[in-house]
């Protein structure tokens, strides 16, 4: 049984607190998770040893001291799975966010983060800040946007949601992206290089970080 | 104001404006209600399909007159092509309101299946099988059993998460559309909502007009 009541839940909601305000996700506090999933389970079993007794024949108001624990126990359990859901959902949503907004995180994780406090080794030494279901998460959720977004492909529904002023845009390359074939001809996108370009040919460019935008406030 | 004096007179007399007039201020009002309403309004069908026929046609016609190299044609194209990215934003953004409200509020919403389109019943769907599977392999499937559900409402706590029908919006008349009631905090009172008034007024209580078509939210 652990002393420290609730703690646990609380570093995950803070943890999640944190993720909100920061650019990139966090490590997956995969020990926290685990120590808050083992306390429901200890609650659990204690709740199962206070009821043992009385064989389905509590009466709360002759026991109240009893009854008190239980309810102590049982809300317990059920803010500790508060605390997991808030923070599973936060980090969910973020990389829902990121899919959307076309950032390969499955690729660009590795070595982003650097800060793995231990908790990293028991993911087989990878790198990378996402648990191994969030992981799977990401690839089914992208399997289902791509689904999704097939059925508007006149649309892109990933588009800029910026409402356009000009067709024609002035840009500049931050990272060389190679050549893209425009309706205007091949442009081939060097590092530091400047382009008047139609929106929609680089708008995923722009979103992906390669160009930026020039004269856009 | 203006705007407003047509809409009028395209449902009294006989249409004054061509379809086409029509269906883009209809999808702008649609697309500014979607973003404005703290609920997911019903998915109009017949409007998108209408209007994506219409982007595709126009994008093929595109296609044609950039095929045809015709120096003349340049700056009708040019024209086109930003009629065409200002639809085409339209949609998205309208579409991607809906697939928000549709995300935060996923639980909801699929009690709800006839506000939203086939596909976006199939989205949610996917999607909360997916969110569930994640939260069941990352730590729920370990709990007791009687803590693993995701829609519980036991200690008078829903755990599903609802829209605020009471948010404030801003909304103005179209159409006379009689007296709403508005409640205070003591009492009741009652508003003639007459045609051009602009108010803030709960959701809840506009909310069938809105969807009626006789105000629009701002």
């Amino acid at each position: 049984m652990s002393q420290r009541f609730a703690e646990l839940g609380n570093k995950l909601i803070r943890d999640a607190k944190r993720t909100q305000n920061l650019p990139d996700l966090p490590s997956y506090q995969s020990e926290t998770v685990r120590a808050t999933v083992r306390e429901v389970r200890d609650l659990d079993r204690e709740l199962e040893h206070l009821k043992a007794p009385f064989a389905g024949s509590f009466d709360p108001s002759s026991e109240p001291a009893i009854a008190c624990a239980m309810l102590v126990n049982h809300l317990s359990m059920r803010r500790n799975k508060r605390c997991l859901l808030a923070y599973h959902r936060v980090r969910s949503d973020r990389l829902e966010e990121m899919c959307w907004k076309g950032v390969d995180i499955l690729n660009s994780e590795q070595g982003a983060d650097g800060r793995g406090r231990g908790e990293n080794e028991a993911q087989g030494g990878s790198k990378s800040s996402l648990s191994p279901e969030e992981e799977e998460y990401v690839r089914q959720y992208e399997d289902l946007l791509a689904a999704y977004k097939g059925q508007w492909t006149d649309i892109d529904l990933t588009g800029s949601l910026e409402p356009p002023k000009d067709l024609f845009i002035d840009v500049r390359v931050l990272k060389n992206a190679g050549e893209i074939q425009t309706e205007y001809g091949a442009i081939n996108l060097t590092k530091n290089s400047q382009f008047y370009v139609r929106q929609g040919d680089v708008d995923r460019l722009i979103q992906q970080g390669y160009l930026q935008r020039l004269g856009w406030t | 104001m203006d705007d407003d004096i047509a809409d009028i007179l395209a449902s009294v007399s006989a249409p004054a404006l061509p379809v086409r007039t029509l269906d883009l201020q209809a999808l702008t009002r649609a697309w500014v209600n979607e973003r404005t309403a703290p609920e997911l309004l019903p998915y109009p069908t017949d409007l998108v399909d209408r209007v994506m026929e219409r982007i595709g046609k126009q994008i093929s016609t595109i296609e044609e007159m950039s095929g045809t190299m015709d120096p003349q044609a340049n700056f009708t194209l040019v024209i086109l092509q930003t009629e065409l990215e200002r639809f085409k934003f339209l949609v998205r953004s309208f579409l991607r309101a809906r697939i928000a409200k549709i995300d935060t509020y996923t639980l909801h919403y699929a009690t709800l299946p006839s506000q939203l389109s086939p596909l976006e019943r199939q989205y949610l769907q996917s999607h909360q099988s997916l969110i569930s599977t994640h939260y069941s392999t990352s730590f729920l499937s370990t709990f007791p059993t009687s803590l693993q559900k995701l829609d519980d409402t036991a200690g008078g706590i829903s755990m599903v998460d609802k829209p605020d029908e009471d948010a404030a919006v801003f909304c103005r008349v179209l159409r006379d559309t009689g007296n709403v009631e508005i409640q205070g905090i003591s009492e009741v009172a009652e508003i003639e909502m007459k045609r051009g008034d602009v108010r803030v007024l709960r959701w809840s209580a506009v909310k069938e007009a809105v969807e009626r078509g006789d105000v629009e939210l701002i």
